[in-house]
């Protein structure tokens, strides 16, 4: 097995270097095709987590005053409750808001040991049945006993969102014409490759070498181009994170909520490097078909 | 080991390059192809490799019904099959003993099998001096022993050979069929296509003449040509 695997390894790496200018290319192509889409989903994260308490038509946020008492609390709930305007609500308790304090002042340890659930607010965030509805029921629950202020979603939140939805478009449209990009390259650079092995290639079948065993160092072969070009993106979206977390100050109020963290970056490079063995195995694949099969 | 009932080949465009052609070759045996170009000796060659299906009749070979064979199983008849050529078809960037061991490797067998093997092969072709020569540095006969140690590496029950001779000067020629005979020995089944009647009339072996698809002769310890 381990004889059979070296076999494999060999093949795959003399035929790669023996296309070295096709090989080139075609990482190239894998890399930035996969940065584009990195990069985009990236910041796609960085915009849900700065937005995510506006989320499904969420349009404003109640919080309560940090000493109001449970009976306070559940007559504004109860209120929600019975309001016809209100589609949907959900409360965020003390605990809550602790875990999303301390998400959000992550890189400040001692803010976040010195604070006590208990000194972070309740909250509910509300979504009304129209988004033209937000004044006129946030008004009702502004002197409620225990309230401390209604927050609506500013407008620069709502075009931020629209903004996002069609940037995610034009990254997406711009990702995939690069990945068939590189998904023609990968092909064609396999072709030449069974090309210059023809010889070998027949006499494998010839006496009988399993299809698979002739077909795996050429599909070897663009999974480490979509690797090698995977690798290179997963370098460029660690690089985005840590840029944007240095660029972003955490104690600006302007941007509070909106981080990408290793977690964020790391869930990322795995769909990254999946898309580029995938489209490398694809790529080779279909090059393999001409040749091989015929 | 051979068997043919009615195989009709017909390819594109309606050239007819076998018509109902029925044979039996039994384990063992040592046939001769005989006929001229276009009579359809390498269709006939190409259909016992399933490279080809027939398009009317069966095709039994090493037990196995070629004509519906799925095409995942012909790896493994091929295992059976050894196949040598007129222009030998080795590679040039591997040695000798590289040539013979690829095939013993690319059909997955272990190691020490292939380490065993291809010395004792070599030496029954009598190569054992040159294992680590190009065939581009050995002469035509060297380089059609190479390859026949190369088809007979992994013991086929059926060794098909396409005019193995027709580079070869008489001499030469002579050493190649000697090697041949005594394949035929260990109980290997030779069909040797050729158009070489010197070597057809000296051995004296099974002859089965095709002519424009057509089986005209099957002769038991036959001549080239009847007539001549």
């Amino acid at each position: 097995m381990f004889t059979r695997l070296g076999y494999f390894a060999r093949e795959t790496w003399v035929s790669l270097r023996r296309n070295i200018l096709m090989t080139v290319a075609g990482v190239l192509t894998v890399a930035v095709s996969l940065c584009v889409l990195g990069g985009a989903l990236l910041l796609t994260r960085l915009v849900d987590h700065g937005t995510a308490q506006w989320e499904n038509g969420v349009q404003f946020e109640i919080f309560m005053k940090t000493d109001a008492t449970l009976s306070q609390v559940q007559a504004v709930q109860t209120q929600l409750k019975n309001d016809p305007d209100v589609r949907t609500f959900k409360y965020l308790s003390h605990d809550d808001a602790y875990r999303q304090f301390k998400r959000w002042f992550a890189s400040q340890p001692d803010l976040v040991s010195n604070t006590r659930p208990e000194d972070l607010p309740e909250s509910f965030r509300v979504a009304p049945r129209t988004a033209a509805l937000t004044s006129l029921v946030g008004n009702r629950f502004v002197s409620q006993a225990g309230v401390d202020q209604v927050n609506t979603a500013p407008e620069s939140v709502k075009s931020l969102l629209d903004a996002t939805r069609t940037i995610r478009y034009i990254f997406l449209t711009i990702f995939l014409a690069l990945l068939f990009a590189a998904l023609f390259l990968i092909v064609n650079t396999i072709r030449l490759a069974t090309f210059a092995r023809r010889r070998e290639i027949e006499v494998m079948k010839l006496v009988g070498a399993s299809n698979w065993f002739v077909r795996i160092p050429f599909l070897f072969e663009g999974m480490v181009q979509g690797v090698i070009g995977s690798a290179a993106a997963v370098g460029a979206v660690f690089g985005l994170q840590s840029l944007i977390s240095s660029s972003i100050s955490p104690t600006d109020p302007l941007w509070r909520g909106w981080y990408v963290g290793p977690g964020d970056a790391t869930q990322i490079s795995l769909y990254v490097i999946l898309i580029g063995v995938a489209i490398g195995g694809f790529g080779a694949w279909i090059g393999l078909r001409r040749f091989i099969d015929a | 080991m051979i068997r043919f009932e009615n195989v009709t080949m017909t390819y594109k465009g309606n050239v007819t390059a076998l018509r109902d052609v029925s044979l039996d070759v039994g384990k063992g045996e040592f046939v001769f192809l005989v006929g001229p170009s276009g009579s359809g000796k390498s269709t006939f060659l190409r259909l016992l490799l399933r490279d080809e299906v027939p398009t009317r009749g069966k095709i039994i070979v090493a037990g196995r019904d070629v004509t519906t064979l799925s095409d995942w199983k012909v790896p493994q008849l091929r295992r059976n099959i050894g196949c040598i050529f007129q222009d030998y078809k080795l590679l040039p960037g591997k040695t000798v003993y590289e040539n013979v061991a690829f095939a013993s490797d690319v059909i997955g067998r272990p190691q020490h099998v292939t380490k065993s093997q291809v010395p004792q092969i070599l030496d029954l072709v009598g190569l054992t001096s040159k294992l680590d020569r190009f065939p581009d540095e050995l002469s035509g006969g060297e380089q059609q022993r190479v390859s026949i140690a190369r088809a007979f590496v992994n013991r086929p029950l059926i060794l098909l050979a396409d005019e193995p001779t027709g580079n070869l000067d008489p001499q030469t020629t002579v050493g190649i069929m000697r090697l041949l005979d005594r394949i035929n020995r260990t109980g290997t089944t030779v069909v040797m296509a050729t158009h070489d009647s010197r070597i057809v009339d000296t051995m004296r072996r099974r002859v089965i003449e095709l002519e424009h698809g057509v089986l005209i002769r099957d002769q038991a310890r036959g001549i080239y040509g009847v007539g001549n």
